[in-house]
């Protein structure tokens, strides 16, 4: 008797009509009919020849082209049983620090050595987005990231506007002197295109479109989707979009992300435990995509970083991402600004401008 | 709370936790210290590095302020660097080993001015592991091992490849990496011997440990802590390049690795091989031939546990925080 063991870090998310074989460990995802899921699903419980014996010879070919390419993807291999020594993987989450991930958009007006940021980077922050939407010289990005060394921030993405006068090897020295600088976005860019620096090891994307505002966030797009054990895991228990997230506006406000409409406090006057110890700061860090409409249905679910700021009916948090093009029930993507039923909640966020 | 702030008030007066590492390239104490301040459990991070600021022997972590100590790494390199005007290859290296004994023997005194009974592994036993004592002693509780031998002649490598179709040579101490004054790198990994290329063994040679080579179907890595034992299964033999050795990477096409529970019995055994040891933590490597007989390879007390917990997600550093902790709540219990 033979039978197919499929990996546990390679895992099943059941969608409509579609299903999406997530292999966390090499961080690649396969689309798959849910006819094909199905199958892959029952021989987690009985042998190839019972398998076919269920489904009847008719689908032997098919049947046994599924488990080729599952062993072609190296996503399992066949042996004379289930190993059930082979343990399922532990889908559970947790972190050493209260906000994983925080968002800057820069005003050169704002004291970013306060005693609010001194307080969040003694968390143990993990990765921090700088948004500039203004030019900013050198000098003045270089001062920005003098405030980061010495605490233990792993990586920041710098998001700032294209200037012909900044050289690729510059930036290279910029992101050797600062190695928390792991990825640049340079937008209101000439063209699009991506280069590295630093031996390859840190991208430099340029982006056509200008970036002037948090307005241009939350495009749910398959580019986006990661398959990897964070992201998933997290989005078991977790809103992947806002929770244990922080930002920090243009203005000096504290939100969850800077397309959130409420604010906790300003960072002038508002310590990081009075945010922390507000319900409210928190209040959608557990909404799981398993419980959002139409999202509960779409295979995507746990490789996609969600959106809860712009959604398509704003009166109900647990509403589809507006700027998600994609119908599970049709598997098709369509182009999100040009639907009908979306124009109200377009016009409620004051989208209209941005997606001309 | 001011209650929880009085009673962390008085476990840091009291005691905490040590954890001896060093500054540079150590993410395993990192994570395990992040975790400590996450969840508030009074510690202590000496790096050796920061031997070189100590004024005087009053400066060396007192016995008295420790509850436990996780002894996780010496140093990573010594801050200074000493060399002659005109340097020469062999006195340099010698001067480096001269360097190595002393800051040894400043380190090791730890090993006496602490209690025994408060590190999580026997220092002692840590620092002078023998692997052929160590398979030695597995057998001893009922663990296969591969055939093990140590030889000098090639005439025994043709003898025991007549009851074993290959064998391995690895080294009986650990594997090390060599550079040439032309900037060639040479990396030490298990070799395997055959009749094919038994013409390039010769005559005689240094002693060499030599093991029946096993047809593996996956190699297992073990992180053992404070009894519990967590298991990764690796994944290789599809992939002609990691087949002896899974530490010669391949970016391309990595290994599989995935949680794996090995069975009670063995458990049982290991427990027992790592108390007689003296060690609460420590990676295993063990293998599985085709048959599905288990081997036990060797013992790393200070292995790397971040690459089983990550790929599994079993938030060991986390584990090891808390178990730690737990040897401070118990220390304030004897002394209430």
């Amino acid at each position: 008797m033979e039978y197919l063991n499929l990996y546990a870090n390679c895992q099943l998310v059941k969608g409509a009509n579609m299903s999406l074989l997530c292999d966390l460990q090499l961080r690649k995802f396969y689309h798959l009919p849910n006819d094909t899921a199905e199958v892959l699903t029952f021989l987690q419980q009985g042998s190839i020849d019972e398998c076919i014996a269920h489904y009847g010879e008719d689908n032997r070919e098919a049947i046994t082209g599924y488990i080729d390419y599952v062993i072609s993807k190296e996503l399992g291999f066949i042996d004379n049983r289930l190993l059930t020594e082979l343990i399922p993987l532990d889908l559970s989450w947790d972190r050493y620090s209260d906000i994983t991930n925080v968002i800057i958009e820069y005003n050169n007006g704002i004291d970013y050595t306060g005693n609010f940021f001194r307080e969040l980077f003694d968390l143990h922050i993990q990765g921090l987005e700088i948004r500039y939407y203004q030019p900013a010289t050198l000098d003045n990005i270089r001062a920005l990231l003098e405030v980061f060394n010495g605490t233990t921030l792993k990586y920041i993405k710098l998001v700032l506007p294209y200037d012909e006068a900044v050289t690729l090897p510059v930036w290279d020295r910029l992101v050797k002197q600062y190695p928390r600088v792991k990825s640049l976005l340079l937008h209101t860019a000439p063209v699009n295109k991506v280069e590295k620096v630093f031996d390859g090891s840190v991208s430099v994307a340029c982006f056509s479109s200008s970036i002037n505002s948090c307005l241009a966030c939350g495009e749910i797009r398959t580019g986006y989707f990661t398959a990897n054990m964070e992201l998933f895991t997290e989005s078991q228990h977790h809103n992947t979009c806002l929770n244990r997230k922080l930002s920090v506006d243009q203005h000096g406000y504290i939100r969850n992300c800077p397309s959130m409409r409420e604010n906790f406090g300003h960072v002038g006057d508002t310590s990081l435990q009075e945010v922390l110890d507000n319900p409210a700061f928190h209040q959608y860090a557990n909404i799981r995509k398993d419980e959002i409409a139409v999202c509960k249905d779409c295979e995507f679910r746990h490789v996609c970083t969600d959106c809860r700021a712009y959604i398509e009916n704003p009166q109900d948090r647990y509403s589809k991402p507006l700027k998600c093009g994609y119908n599970p029930y049709t598997n098709t993507w369509d182009d999100w600004t040009e639907h009908p039923l979306k124009q109200t909640a377009i016009a409620a966020y004051g989208l209209e401008e941005i997606i001309k | 709370m001011p209650a929880v702030l009085t009673h962390q008030h008085h476990i840091f007066m009291s005691q905490q936790i040590l954890i001896l590492s060093q500054s540079h390239l150590e993410g395993a104490t990192d994570a395990v210290c992040q975790w400590m301040n996450h969840l508030r459990i009074p510690h202590l991070r000496v790096n050796g590095e920061d031997f070189f600021h100590f004024q005087s022997l009053a400066d060396l972590p007192d016995n008295a302020s420790i509850a436990t100590v996780w002894y996780r790494r010496k140093i990573n390199s010594f801050p200074v660097k000493y060399s002659f005007k005109q340097p020469d290859f062999q006195t340099q290296y010698t001067i480096k080993r001269f360097l190595v004994d002393e800051f040894n023997g400043l380190h090791a005194y730890l090993f006496h001015t602490i209690d025994r009974p408060k590190w999580l592994n026997d220092p002692l036993s840590e620092d002078n592991l023998n692997k052929l004592h160590v398979l030695a002693l597995a057998r001893k509780y009922g663990i296969k091992t591969p055939f093990t031998e140590v030889v000098t002649t090639k005439a025994m490598i043709i003898q025991l490849l007549d009851t074993h179709p290959e064998l391995i040579v690895k080294p009986l101490s650990e594997c090390i990496f060599l550079e040439d004054a032309s900037g060639g790198q040479y990396k030490m990994l298990t070799k395997t011997i055959s009749p094919a290329n038994l013409q390039a063994v010769p005559e005689q040679f240094f002693p060499s440990l030599v093991q029946e080579k096993i047809n593996k179907k996956f190699e297992i890595r073990t992180v053992y802590l404070e009894g519990t034992c967590y298991s990764m299964a690796i994944f290789s033999q599809n992939n002609q390049r990691t087949k002896e050795d899974f530490r010669d990477y391949d970016t391309q096409r990595p290994n599989r690795t995935v949680p794996y529970q090995l069975p009670a019995e063995l458990e049982q055994q290991l427990h027992q091989l790592m108390q007689s040891l003296g060690f609460r933590t420590g990676s295993i490597d063990l293998m599985v031939d085709m048959q599905g007989n288990y081997y036990f390879l060797e013992i790393n007390p200070a292995g790397q546990f971040g690459m089983v917990s990550y790929p599994c997600n079993y938030f060991l550093e986390k584990k090891l925080a808390q178990a730690l902790h737990k040897n401070i709540m118990h220390e304030e219990e004897i002394h209430q």
